[in-house]
């Protein structure tokens, strides 16, 4: 209830602020900043109705994938401020640095006087967004699940954002490109695929993870999908009984190759076949635009892995022996 | 507390089928069928299929070094509570586990996980050196008092631990599941080398402290008594402290940082057979080794996400445990 006065108050601030608002937007509105369709209101992934009187000029992004989704739009040239992983695209690197993901520093952001924050409910503490909603600045939350919310949100995005034909576009691009990519998938063999994002300790992604979606999709079928939670961590012996077919390795600094005493387990088709392949762990962890990159990339190496195994070229460029 | 001879004698075999049955069932259970059978062939036959080598070189492996460990953990804090005269040491009370993980995280964060082999090393490095450190700091012309050895113990202990806050901070986020996992205490690593590093070091240790057992008890009664009664009283503290350091530093070094079983397990095993130490240090260890490998069995199958940290299993069947003691006990031991 009090989240909703909250935004009251926030819509009424922005209210006094919409003259001024309008003559800046109105001096040097570019062509990408469609002004004529505001005011918007929008409900965002928490259930809250955020208000925008204008296009927002000083937006400060909370997570890696958002600040992605924001140069897509075309607006990153709005973007004042990001956190300290937002590495794509390069411009962002140089951006303002908010603190990280799970520690944004509340005060740093009032500082840039944005006038919009993006941010997620996978990952941002809660009090803080509400910290920032308090003084008075609108917080919109993007929290995608799976692949077709994250070109969803790709949409929302464009409308608050004054780019909504542009947002249209490119989620319509990458739907179209994720569906080509599963049509090469369609009606064949199931390999068995192990998605792990470590290889020492073993931690796997299980059910409800983006890449227990990339696998599926690409029609592979996740050997870890019997463990409950998000990222069961498995045994060597797990490893083995659970015997996949290809294991890609999302590589974080430092964890993307196997010791030698796993790889050394040939009762896993995958290490007896070199179908190890290391993906960008940035790449399959971002719920943002180039998830689509990932599914073409695990699609087309499970399409290598049907067409011929034991050695698929993809397997030979990134499988580590 | 009294001295040992009390209690029958019974304990020993007890224990030492208690050891025994938990390496069995330790060895039976995985997500790999072994038949009996199988693992007969595998073991006597010495066939080479799957199921044999999951059996021999993972589970065997993994449930000796729970063995080695435990007993290592229970035997270091029988010696930390008699030369501390203190029931709630245990084998990290003196900041080798800070040592130890400043060592380990050193390797995660300033090497590539390419050089994992080098943890071991270093987490042994970094439990020797603070040992080493508090003991120096400790040590008066008069010798070494326990509650300077305590307070110097904490000291280091806070100061390595905010060493270890800032490390873990300022690390990149891939590179540290590795650690935090070491850090919670791990089995997982449980190679036939490792059991190979850690047998001489264990076997060094607990021996000395065997050897060592009628200081200890002397000890119990105070610097005072036991001068009297014709002990070197500083040169025995010295060696135990030294023995204490090294066995619980070359098993953190190998499993990282796995609680309460040095605290728990001395109880317990007082409890069996009396708190003489030549009774009371291989009834430990036995007891130790069990626990262990009861608790590590538990953590790789009780959940469906996937394996446990053994350090959290320990800790949650060990606290009700301990209660269980103290209360049927009428108060310590």
């Amino acid at each position: 209830m009090s989240g909703r006065v909250r935004i009251a108050v926030a819509r009424r601030f922005l209210a006094g602020l919409l003259p001024a608002a309008v003559l800046v937007a109105s001096a040097c509105a570019g062509p990408a900043i469609a002004a004529d369709r505001f005011p918007v209101a929008l409900t965002d992934d928490r259930g809250v109705v955020v208000r925008l009187a204008s296009p927002p000029r000083r937006i400060v992004s909370l997570a890696p994938s958002i600040t992605e989704i924001v140069f897509l739009l075309g607006r990153g040239d709005s973007l004042v401020g990001v956190t300290r992983y937002c590495n794509v695209p390069s411009a962002a690197s140089v951006l303002p640095k908010i603190g990280g993901v799970s520690d944004p520093d509340v005060e740093r952001i009032v500082a840039l006087s944005p006038d919009l924050v993006l941010c997620t409910t996978d990952g941002n503490p809660r009090e803080k967004v509400r910290a920032l909603e308090e003084m008075g600045v609108p917080c919109f939350a993007v929290s995608p699940q799976d692949l077709g919310a994250v070109f969803g949100s790709i949409e929302r995005l464009g409308v608050l954002l004054g780019a909504a034909d542009r947002g249209r576009a490119e989620a319509a691009s990458l739907r179209r490109r994720a569906g080509l990519a599963r049509s090469r998938s369609a009606a064949a063999e199931t390999p068995a695929v192990l998605f792990v994002v470590s290889t020492a300790p073993i931690i796997a992604a299980g059910g409800g993870t983006f890449m227990d979606e990339l696998v599926r999709l690409s029609g592979g079928r996740n050997a870890a999908a019997r463990f409950s939670g998000r990222y069961p961590r498995l045994s060597v012996e797990e490893l083995v009984a659970a015997r996949p077919d290809v294991i890609f390795v999302a590589g974080m600094a430092g964890v993307e190759r196997f010791p030698p005493d796993v790889t050394r387990w040939k009762e896993v088709p995958a290490f007896r076949d070199g179908a190890v392949i290391t993906l960008d762990g940035d790449l399959v962890t971002r719920p943002g635009p180039r998830l689509v990159n990932a599914l073409e990339r695990v699609a087309a190496a499970l399409a290598d892995w049907r067409k011929g195994r034991p050695k698929g070229p993809a397997a030979g460029a990134g499988g580590n022996r | 507390m009294t001295g040992g001879g009390k209690k029958s004698g019974a304990a020993f075999p007890v224990l030492a089928a208690a050891l025994l049955g938990a390496l069995a069932l330790s060895a039976a259970t995985g997500p790999v069928p072994i038949s009996p059978r199988a693992a007969f062939d595998a073991v006597f036959l010495g066939t080479d299929d799957t199921s044999a080598r999951v059996l021999l070189s993972l589970r065997l492996p993994r449930a000796l070094l729970g063995a080695l460990v435990g007993g290592a953990l229970a035997s270091s804090g029988v010696a930390f509570q008699a030369l501390l005269r203190n029931p709630l040491a245990d084998p990290y009370i003196l900041g080798v586990s800070g040592g130890a993980a400043v060592g380990a995280l050193s390797v995660a964060l300033f090497l590539s996980a390419d050089a994992s082999p080098l943890l071991p090393l270093f987490a042994f490095g970094g439990a020797a050196l603070s040992a080493l450190a508090v003991f120096l700091l400790a040590r008066r012309r008069s010798g070494v008092s326990p509650e300077r050895l305590i307070l110097m113990g904490v000291v280091v202990g806070a100061f390595l631990n905010a060493v270890i806050m800032l490390m873990v901070t300022l690390s990149p986020p891939g590179k540290i599941p590795g650690a935090l996992y070491w850090l919670m205490g791990d089995l997982g690593l449980g190679t036939p080398h490792r059991v190979a590093i850690l047998f001489p070091y264990v076997a060094l240790g607990t021996v000395l402290l065997y050897l060592l057992s009628r200081g200890l008890d002397l000890l119990l009664l105070g610097d005072h008594a036991a001068f009297q009664a014709g002990l070197s009283v500083e040169r025995v503290k010295t060696a135990t402290y030294l023995t204490a350091s090294l066995l619980a530093g070359s098993v953190v070094a190998v499993s990282g940082l796995i609680g309460f079983v040095g605290l728990i397990v001395p109880h317990g095993a007082r409890v069996l057979v009396g708190s003489g130490h030549r009774r009371l240090l291989p009834a430990a260890f036995l007891l130790g080794g069990a626990f262990l490998v009861l608790s590590d069995t538990l953590a790789r199958v009780a959940s469906p996400a996937g394996e446990l940290p053994v350090g959290a299993v320990t800790a949650l069947a060990g606290a009700p445990f301990f209660l269980y003691l103290l209360r049927r006990n009428g108060g310590r031991s």
